[in-house]
């Protein structure tokens, strides 16, 4: 070898490990989760489902929209493995995947953004090996993920042939959510566009994937990427692999797209270019609070539509759902285990699905606390706080934009849902769908209560923290009553406090004890921000 | 006497086991324009971020017109600010920044605002993205100088400034001082520094290493000074202040510290034709201090 040659294997092998270092911890998290709730639902599928399911219940499961919509087309039930993949497929796969698009943006086009990339530019590495590199380090966090996951369910004793194509089929869509974002990230002028697009297109993706389980005659739908062709492999029953090829083809097409097109444009520029100039729009200006307004606006109209979907879909579907489940009160029992009690009468179902709602709600604000850090890490907060600003304020004005933002999101669930149940003639009043969603918003400020708190001690977890109470809690609470321990863990969860409104009248006491815990971590939090350095 | 601008005692940030700022003790009376230097890493943004209450002091403090620098909701009434990187918020324009730094700011006087845009050039409807460091400093000098607050405090303002913008900076601050205001100015560039600051602060390695004007500064620092003899030329090696001699013949050359008077009594006593005294440059005068550490 040259020396020149030489020196480009190191230079490739440094961005490959700078690729490593910040994909590793996220990675990690991921495959925890993938691997510990698909071992946990196979592991315990004898004790849960076990010899209680007939074949006239399975077939009646199995052709029921509503059902098919929601969790998808139900395939090998009476199997462990089949089970597992029924339960926890669909929520993997979105969990896989919205990670690799959200990672895939920050590694290159965040990294871009802030200008570093252009110091490793400047040295050897070309854009598209740039590109390339980190691709390649997300695809093989991915593959790792996959042969722990098939590692794992052929340890707790399904079939290593279904155990395999699931896996796979998994790696193959969040693979697929990287190369989408890759080219995103080369189209869209910021990497906010770029995820946002990239998200979309997820979204758009598990809409077909759901009409097509949901209405036989579209069942072609399920042949668009990324995750409807996961629904035709069916493992563990038939095992097919030839829908995988659909997605091994879309990867490798966008994965050249992406790098083709980095060639072509310039660093830290998207293909596409808004105009350079423009007239000034100096509305939502004239103070902190109005300008936080101003940065909430645009992504509180992308959750909405996000949420506001969802929901309509859950209306819509009120009306089978509960009629199947009052049908098959072995799968109402089920679903209760699973933490969905309740689900045969329109109001314990919409009650149920409320909860839900607490997790992207609190999502939401964790999201929009982690902006004000990004900021304040690039400096873009510096001049606002060298005017007479105090960072109490701009706290304050923050948490108070973001609860009015995560007030419109559990509004717009209850209209949508609403909307939904009326459409299809279900007994859903306005008021009682409010009052559902309303029931939420105690539980998703502890999210904000978190994430303030995160802000004033480690603001660049923001995210992170921010997600422990309604993400974290949502799940504790599944796992805890899924392998049936202890009250008092279960009970650690926000969720097991959450009355099921409006099934139920609200928990009054609970929803004071947990605004008020919630209100204390904002306090703390802001103390803390307001007493610490600024992180430039 | 009218409170000073900038007071800081005993004003000390640590970073873990990193002394970034020890012990400084400043005042700048109001009206001044006051330059803050030093090699890299010598505490110049740190002991600004103090000033700014955007970190905090590890121990000591910091007043701005007797205002604690903590209490950020008074002192940042009479301060604008323009940080060594500007960053701001890319989908905004121009305009659109600078109004929103209007608002939340301590005031702004419209007029000299629009005449500022004007000088420096700049084009406000182009979304901040797209701006060029440069511009994204004439942004902030704009903000900073529109205000016309009391107390200016720039860090490094010009370092992406072309020389006709550079310049352009140099009239603002004279403006500034015109008008009564007090601009605290740490900078690289010693040209600039000597052509506007009424007194300079050096700090090196976090600690102030000494404080005067600029021709104190000279004369406290090292004259070159060329003698030539007509007969044999003196030795000058153990006299007190002399440093750098280089002898040839008929001829000295020599550095010279301190009060002059041992040096030239010892020049006066030879025979002395022809006598070259220059001043250091600033440049010098800073390589020399700023070299010391490592002499
Ligand atoms: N947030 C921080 N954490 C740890 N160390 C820091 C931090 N900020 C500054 N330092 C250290 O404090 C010292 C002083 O830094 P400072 O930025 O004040 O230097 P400066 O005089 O402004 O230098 P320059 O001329 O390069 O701008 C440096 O050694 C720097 O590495
Ligand atoms: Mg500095």
């Amino acid at each position: 070898m040259t020396s020149s040659t030489l020196s480009a294997v190191a230079a490739g092998s440094a961005v490959t490990r700078l690729a490593v270092r910040q994909v590793r911890r996220g990675a990690l998290v991921i495959l925890a989760v993938t691997v510990g709730m698909s071992t946990l639902v196979a592991a315990t599928y004898l004790r849960t489902v076990g010899a209680g399911l007939d074949a006239g219940a399975l077939a009646a499961l199995a052709r029921n929209p509503a059902i098919r919509t929601l969790f998808g087309e139900p395939v090998a039930l009476d199997t462990a493995g089949g089970f597992t993949v029924w339960r926890t497929g669909t929520v993997l796969a979105v969990l896989l995947s919205v990670w690799g698009v959200l990672t895939t943006t920050r590694v290159t086009r965040g990294e871009e953004d802030t200008g570093r990339w252009d110091l490793l530019l400047a040295g050897r590495p070309t854009r598209p090996a740039l590109l390339g590199r980190h691709l390649a380090v997300l695809t093989a966090a991915m593959a790792l993920i996959g042969v722990t996951l098939s590692a794992a369910l052929i340890a707790a004793g399904t079939p290593p042939r279904g155990a395999l194509l699931h896996a796979t089929g998994l790696v193959l869509t969040g693979t697929l959510a990287v190369a989408a974002a890759a080219v995103a990230a080369q189209v869209f002028p910021a990497r906010a566009g770029a995820t946002g697009a990239a998200l979309g297109f997820l979204g758009v993706g598990l809409l077909a994937r759901m009409v097509g389980d949901g209405v036989p005659v579209l069942g072609w739908l399920r042949w668009l990427p990324p995750y409807g062709p996961l629904a035709l492999t069916r493992p563990y029953r038939d095992d097919r692999w030839a829908p995988l090829l659909v997605l091994v083809l879309a990867s490798i097409v966008l994965a050249g797209a992406a790098l083709a097109l980095a060639e072509r444009r310039d660093v830290r520029d998207g293909l596409l270019r808004p105009a350079t100039g423009r007239p000034p729009r100096r509305w939502l200006l004239h103070s902190v609070a109005a300008f936080a307004a101003r940065r909430t606006l645009g992504p509180l109209a992308g959750w909405s539509a996000g949420i506001g979907a969802y929901f309509l879909l859950i209306g819509l579907l009120a009306d089978s759902m509960t009629g199947f489940l009052a049908d098959n009160p072995r799968f109402a029992d089920l679903a209760g285990q699973a933490g969905f009690a309740g689900l045969g009468t329109v109001r314990g179902y919409t009650a149920t699905l409320f909860a839900l709602l607490a997790v992207p709600v609190g999502a939401f604000a964790a999201v929009r606390l982690a902006a004000l850090a990004a900021a304040e890490a690039s400096g873009r907060l510096t001049l606002l706080l060298a005017g007479p600003v105090t960072r109490t304020r701009l706290s304050y004005a923050e948490v108070a934009i973001t609860a009015v933002g995560m007030a419109v999101l559990v509004t717009v669930a209850a209209v949508a849902t609403w909307l939904g149940a009326t459409i299809v003639g279900a007994d859903l009043a306005l008021p009682a769908a409010l009052a559902g969603t309303w029931n939420v918003l105690p539980v998703a400020s502890l999210g904000v209560g978190a994430a303030v708190l995160a802000l004033g001690r480690a603001p660049h977890a923001v995210t992170a923290v921010g997600l422990v109470p309604t993400a974290g809690g949502f799940l504790l609470k599944v796992v805890a009553d899924s392998v049936e321990a202890p009250a008092w863990v279960s009970g650690l969860s926000p969720f097991a406090h959450l009355a099921a409104v409006p099934a139920a009248g609200p928990d009054w006491p609970a929803a004071a004890v947990i605004s008020a815990l919630a209100g204390v971590a904002v306090l703390v939090g802001a103390w803390g921000y307001r007493r610490r350095d600024l992180h430039v | 006497m009218a409170a000073p601008a900038i007071r800081t005692h005993q004003l000390t940030k640590r970073y873990g086991a990193l002394l970034a700022l020890d012990g400084l003790d400043l005042s700048v009376p109001a009206g001044e324009v006051f330059g803050f230097l030093g090699p890299n890493g010598a505490g110049k943004s740190t002991t600004i971020r103090l000033l700014l209450g955007l970190a905090r002091p590890t121990a000591g403090q910091a007043w701005i017109f007797d205002t604690d620098a903590a209490d950020v909701a008074t002192a940042h009434r009479l301060l604008a600010y323009v940080p060594a990187d500007v960053a701001l918020w890319p989908q905004l324009t121009g305009a659109e920044t600078l109004g929103l730094l209007a608002a939340t700011g301590p005031g702004v006087d419209r007029a000299y605002r629009d005449e500022l845009v004007d000088r420096f050039d700049l084009d406000l409807s182009k979304p901040a993205r797209t701006y060029s460091t440069g511009n994204r400093q004439k942004v902030a000098l704009i903000a900073a100088f529109s205000t016309r607050a009391p107390l200016l405090v720039l860090d490094e303002p010009t370092s992406g400034l072309d020389p006709l913008m550079e310049l352009q900076f140099r009239r603002a601050v004279a403006a500034a001082r015109d008008n009564g205001q007090t601009v605290f100015l740490c900078s690289h560039q010693l040209a600039e520094v000597e052509a506007v600051c009424d007194r300079v602060a050096i700090l090196r390695a976090g600690r102030l290493v000494d404080v005067a004007t600029v021709p104190e500064l000279r004369r406290l620092h090292r004259t070159e000074v060329a003698a030539h003899f007509a007969g044999p030329v003196p030795d000058l090696h153990n006299l007190v202040g002399v440093d750098n001699v280089t002898q040839a013949s008929g001829s000295v050359r020599f550095t010279l510290t301190g009060p002059p008077a041992p040096a030239l009594a010892a020049l006066a006593a030879a025979d002395l034709t022809a006598l070259s005294v220059r001043e250091p440059s600033l440049e010098e005068i800073f390589l020399d201090y700023y070299g010391e550490a490592t002499r």
